[in-house]
């Protein structure tokens, strides 16, 4: 049972990466000829079938089989890759993920699909071969009456006085390749004499052209002892020996053949086995590397309480063993992180066929570009940056990108292009999905802002582009006239926002009308462990990530200056809105003058705080389901005194 | 009982065949993942018994049989076949092999395979 669980796990994970080749290879193919990528699908469909086959899942393993026949008459050039044939192998792949899905889950897939799709494979394969069946040739063994014997081609006519054995070997009905396993047992047989003639001939039997048995003369001093033992083995069910020529029976001396002695020369060197058995590579479920960065969280914020408690006591000795552990707790911290990090390969490497399939929905040209596939990023964002980057994708294909005959008359190529980079960048990782469409028209943004009632006419007119294309991220706002199949319907760029910002990240657009749109995500590598502030507001504690902090800075009274509704306050000659965050933390009766200025993308405000408290690394965990999501607060954290702690989201601050 | 390098390219299917060797009470000193490892893993462990998966990526089942066998002549090497694959088992037997197992593999098929070819 447990067995069969590892096998189960083992088996999706690496079908999966096989089916993602084939689906990736099929991409590369429609760019043209490519027989790596032909080779590939080869290759990774018959590693399919034949792991398939051995978990016992039939329809996936006579899939995967008809893909493989398919592409076997690709590579000898017999075939060649169609738009038809591309698009039916996809069919194919996209039931085959159907069915890993139903695997994991521990089923055993069965699909009628799975049946039409091979029908149709089979098709493919049969159109056009004009090669005979091979069923219609004679079976060598099938009558009493022995057939002539057939004489091996380039036999030595001086034979040797070697004597010369007739035998007859029985396969096993159920033997799978016997022409192989005849093969096999010639092969054998050839290095102990020489093979004089056989029944039927050579050819036949090395296509598997016999009934279950076949015959054959060997010149041969090793005996017929030997013979016997090498003719035998697996497949074989009886082997019979008679000796041809009578006058050469005296010569049946030393019967045992040098192959004995391989035996005797291959010696246990258990020494060396040992350490070949050394264990480079381990997998490790993922739940098991979540659990233990719980612990090793958890044992950051008690350091932050040990180290509370040390202060307050002020003992030297445990100051030191207390940093000791520090550092330990830090180094198994980032060395956590690191084992954490996956390459954004596993999400990007879905996103051709995304393309593909919308480019070919809407009728347009596209070529996909992926680059920085290898840098990393902690797994418990990945999950949440895929949505997010196939909204972007889809809409960039959908939206962005023009038909082919419209660029061509905007003296663009018909093919557009669309780019998605990953790269590392210090402390972030940056995703940047740029397309060569028509760009995002201010006009419109502008139309439809005073439609929407999101802007009076007047703000509309004057209106910065950096401020109209914010809009595109406001709910249910959408430049698009109408909503096709495929972007997403309903959900607007507000929701890939929303994504985003949760996984403490920034998205940015910047277009250019008829030259292009480009998607900016700025992500941090890491989102559990943060840097931050802590400071008082109102009596409470609360929490700012260090990499949104300016300064603390004192602002007078006389700074301050009311525009409309909003404070604002002039500070080393720039006019910055000032929150107080009453709301949120109620409103303070000391009056304080502390400020603490906070940026975000490029923008800056400021809030009024009581006091600062210090610096440190805490563990942000989000906010409980039951809350929801709350404005203005991105997490909570517990630092070592074992309050609960809000953290600032200002993102939705400045 | 011998020592055995299992050679192919999935996971999935070295533990499948070391179960089943391992159950057969053979010593699996070494696995490779793809052609190129096995070759100098062959040169390294120096084992009574390869097992070699034809379709591999980098390189492919024959050629690394045809390197192994070119330095050591003496070498077993069992293929890893499938339905499908006849040609080229015949081309690595041709080559050299001593003999192959048909996937899905079914245990005591394999285990009289491997003890014939070590019998040699």
């Amino acid at each position: 049972m447990l067995d069969e669980e590892i096998y189960r796990k083992l088996f999706v994970e690496e079908s999966r990466e096989n089916h993602e080749t084939i689906v990736n290879s099929l991409l590369a193919l429609e760019h043209g000829e490519d027989a790596a990528a032909i080779d590939e699908i080869f290759r990774s469909a018959h590693t399919l079938k034949g792991m398939s086959a051995s978990m016992g899942f039939d329809d996936m393993e006579r899939l995967c089989h008809s893909m493989e026949d398919v592409f076997q008459l690709v590579r000898n050039g017999q075939r060649t890759v169609t738009p038809a044939l591309t698009d039916l192998l996809l069919r194919c792949t996209d039931v085959i993920e159907v069915m890993l899905d139903e695997i994991e889950g521990g089923g055993d897939p069965s699909s009628e699909t799975a049946e039409i799709l091979i029908k149709s494979l089979k098709a493919f394969s049969d159109k056009g071969t004009d090669e005979a069946a091979f069923d219609a040739l004679p079976d060598g063994g099938g009558a009493d009456a022995e057939p002539a014997m057939i004489p091996v081609a380039m036999e030595d006519p001086d034979a040797d006085a070697s004597p010369v054995y007739t035998l007859r070997i029985t396969l096993d009905p159920a033997c799978g390749m016997k022409d192989v396993r005849a093969l096999v047992i010639l092969q054998n047989l050839e290095e102990l004499g020489s093979i004089r003639a056989t029944t039927p001939s050579r050819d036949l039997i090395e296509d598997g052209m016999f009934g279950e048995s076949f015959s054959l003369r060997i010149a041969s001093d090793a005996g017929e002892e030997a013979l016997k033992t090498v003719a035998s083995g697996a497949d074989v069910t009886a082997v019979e020996v008679s000796l041809y020529e009578q006058e050469a029976a005296a010569a049946d001396a030393d019967p045992r053949p040098d192959l004995e002695f391989e035996d005797i020369q291959a010696p246990q060197k258990p020494g060396k086995s040992e350490k070949a058995r050394e264990i480079k590579n381990i997998r490790v479920d993922i739940h098991r590397l979540d659990q233990m960065m719980n612990l090793v969280e958890d044992l950051v914020i008690n350091r932050g309480r040990l180290e509370q408690i040390a202060r307050k006591h002020g003992i030297k000795e445990f100051d030191e063993a207390l940093s000791m552990v520090g550092r330990s707790v830090s180094d198994l911290q980032n060395l956590m992180m690191g084992i954490r990090m996956i390459p954004l390969e596993r999400i990007f490497n879905r996103l051709p066929r995304v393309v593909r399939d919308v480019a070919n929905y809407d009728g347009k040209e596209v070529e996909f570009i992926v680059d920085g596939g290898d840098t990393e990023l902690d797994r418990s964002m990945m999950d949440g940056l895929n949505d997010p980057l196939l909204h972007i994708i889809r809409n960039a294909v959908n939206h962005g990108i023009e038909p082919p005959d419209v660029r061509e008359a905007n003296g663009k190529p018909r093919k557009g292009l669309l780019k998605l980079v990953a790269r590392r960048d210090k402390d972030n990782v940056i995703i940047e999905i740029e397309d060569d469409g028509s760009g995002i028209d201010p006009e419109k943004l502008r139309h439809s802002a005073v439609e929407k009632g999101l802007m009076t006419a007047e703000a509309a007119r004057t209106a910065q582009k950096e401020e109209l294309i914010g809009l595109l991220f406001q709910p249910g706002f959408s430049t698009a006239e109408k909503i096709t199949d495929i972007s997403g319907r309903g959900v607007g760029l507000d929701v890939v926002k929303r994504a985003i910002e949760s996984l403490k990240g920034t998205i940015r657009v910047d277009s250019t009308l008829g030259k292009g749109t480009t998607f900016e995500l700025v992500l941090p590598p890491t989102m559990a462990i943060v840097d931050v502030m802590m400071v008082h507001i109102n009596d409470r504690r609360c929490a700012i990530p260090v990499s949104n902090v300016v300064e603390v800075a004192t602002g007078r009274q006389d700074a301050i200056h009311h525009i409309g509704s909003t404070e604002t306050i002039l500070l080393r000659d720039s006019l910055l809105p000032m929150h107080r965050l009453e709301d949120m933390f109620g409103a303070s009766s000391k009056g304080s003058d502390t400020l603490v200025v906070l940026q975000n993308d490029g923008k800056k405000c400021c809030i009024v705080v009581d006091s600062v408290e210090g610096q440190q690394e805490v563990v942000v965990k989000p906010l409980s389901r039951l809350v929801g999501s709350c404005r203005g607060i991105s997490g909570v954290t517990i630092p070592g005194d074992g309050d609960v702690v809000p953290v600032l989201d200002v993102n939705t601050m400045v | 009982m011998g020592r055995i390098l299992i050679v192919d390219d999935t996971m999935f299917m070295r533990t499948l065949l070391k179960n089943i060797l391992f159950s057969g009470g053979h010593d699996i000193v070494g696995e490779a993942g793809d052609g190129a490892e096995a070759i100098a893993k062959y040169q390294e462990l120096k084992p009574d018994l390869v097992t070699m998966d034809v379709v591999m990526p980098k390189v492919n089942g024959i050629e690394a049989l045809k390197a192994i066998k070119g330095a050591d002549p003496s070498a077993r090497v069992i293929m890893c076949t499938a339905v499908g694959q006849e040609q080229m088992v015949k081309l690595a037997i041709k080559s050299g092999a001593k003999g192959y197992i048909v996937k899905p593999f079914q245990a005591p098929k394999v285990l009289e395979e491997v003890k014939s070819v070590l019998s040699t």
